[in-house]
């Protein structure tokens, strides 16, 4: 990654904390919102690779933690970088990932990452089973539908450029 | 300087980012095993540092200052007002049960502090906000804090610009509430940071539609506060004990003005804090 590049996911970072912290709220449809940041971590793991999906993954788990009760401090951290470094095996460089299965590794991330936070936070199994059935699938399909424009759209931008 | 940041990028990427994975991953377990008050610095650090400010002027950039202010104080007022009349209901309660006038000592006559909502966890699961007040406004730590609807939650820390505020969704956060009608006393907590589960007495015979407030038992929190209705009664595994889910007054995630009520712990309390 060259500098510019650098500084385009930090603006990608912080646009998508923004995005977080309000439009995903008036987005709600019974509770469940779409989740930027994974879309962005997965994004930016399948463009740059696996040490850019673990750093950005890392910062985007860190800011979570400093809003989660301090006694979960490094749960959503590890959760992320670990998102970040499994997707980024998958980096464009190599492979050439159509929508379906960019879409389809959004989707396995995002249960993915939910269950090592479920497993670090020790909650029990009834209430992790509650989550996951109230939280985690209605979150995950309406992030995959957000998700699946997104690709959508920074894949047509890049044919454009091409 | 170029160099060294090339240096470090170069590391990191290193074996397709093994190196930089376990890098974080370490950095990750090592905040989760260190103790509570390095966490704290850890978060407080983090908050003070980038995140506040940042906020900060995320939040400003659709609030006109002259507008805010106004609005302030006709809040505060309200807000007074709503104390006082949730006051003037639980003093009314009393009354009636009561032959004989007693002494109260918890009445709600405390300052208020008009915050506005800076910052809330981008997550999923929001259990903290970070609020425009501090200590140099006269917020200390274990304040209550309070929304125009009811209970938020309490000051965990204050900074001098700024204060963290655990929400009643935290499942470190557990309230002594009581139910309004039978004054049968209970217990309300998170177990997954989304939901609030009250545990009640069988004999209070709670059903759906009750309100709970607060008991003022813990000495934190004042007798009173309207914390949530209850939406479902569930047997517990004790016989003796309804578990219940409650619906808050409000909407944490939509919440943007909160009021911290200048009221310290009582001092028995106060002491085993400190402890």
């Amino acid at each position: 990654m060259n500098s510019f590049k650098w500084i385009k996911v930090l603006l990608l970072f912080v646009f998508c904390f923004i995005l977080q912290t309000t439009v995903s709220e008036w987005l709600q449809i019974f509770g469940a919102g779409p989740d930027f940041v994974i879309i962005l971590i997965v994004s930016v793991a399948i463009k740059h690779g696996p040490a850019a999906g673990c750093l950005w993954g890392f910062l985007a788990g860190f800011t979570q933690d400093v809003y989660a009760p301090v006694e979960w401090l490094g749960v959503h951290s590890i959760s992320m970088t670990v998102l970040g470094f499994a997707v980024g095996q998958l980096e464009e460089k190599f492979l050439t990932l159509n929508l379906p299965t960019k879409v389809a590794v959004l989707a396995i991330g995002f249960f993915a990452c939910d269950l090592i936070y479920f497993v670090l936070t020790g909650l029990e199994k009834d209430v992790v089973m509650n989550l996951f059935l109230s939280k985690t699938v209605p979150e995950c399909l309406y992030t995959v539908v957000v998700g699946a424009v997104v690709f959508h759209l920074s894949s047509g931008r890049q044919k454009k450029n091409v | 300087m170029l160099r060294a940041f090339r240096f470090i990028v170069e590391l990191f990427t290193q074996r397709h980012g093994v190196v930089a994975f376990v890098f974080f991953l370490m950095l990750g377990f090592l905040m989760r095993q260190a103790p509570n008050f390095v966490r704290e610095n850890i978060v407080s650090t983090a908050l003070g540092s980038v995140f506040y400010p940042a906020q900060m002027v995320i939040s400003s950039i659709n609030s006109f200052r002259s507008v805010v202010s106004e609005n302030e104080q006709l809040k505060e007022e309200n807000a007074r007002l709503r104390q006082e009349t949730y006051y003037a209901s639980e003093a009314l309660q009393e009354l009636a049960r009561l032959h004989t006038l007693v002494r109260f000592d918890d009445k709600w006559d405390f300052p208020i502090v008009t915050s506005r909502v800076v910052g809330h966890n981008p997550g999923r699961f929001l259990t903290t906000l970070v609020i425009n007040r501090g200590t140099n406004h006269g917020v200390k730590e274990n304040m209550p804090v309070f929304s125009m609807k009811g209970l938020v939650g309490k000051v965990t820390k204050a900074s001098y610009t700024h204060s963290r505020v655990q929400l009643l969704v935290d499942p470190n956060l557990k309230l002594s509430v009581i139910e309004k009608k039978s004054r049968i006393v209970g217990f309300l907590e998170s177990v997954d940071g989304r939901m609030l589960t009250a545990m009640i007495p069988t004999h209070a015979g709670v059903k759906e539609g009750d309100t709970l407030v607060t008991s003022g038992l813990g000495g934190i929190f004042p007798k009173g506060i309207p914390v949530g209705t209850v939406k479902a009664v569930r047997k517990a595994d004790l016989d003796v004990m309804r578990s219940m889910d409650v619906v808050p007054f409000q909407e944490f995630a939509a919440l943007e003005e909160v009021f911290v009520m200048e009221k310290e712990p009582e001092w028995i309390i106060q002491e085993l804090l400190d402890e």
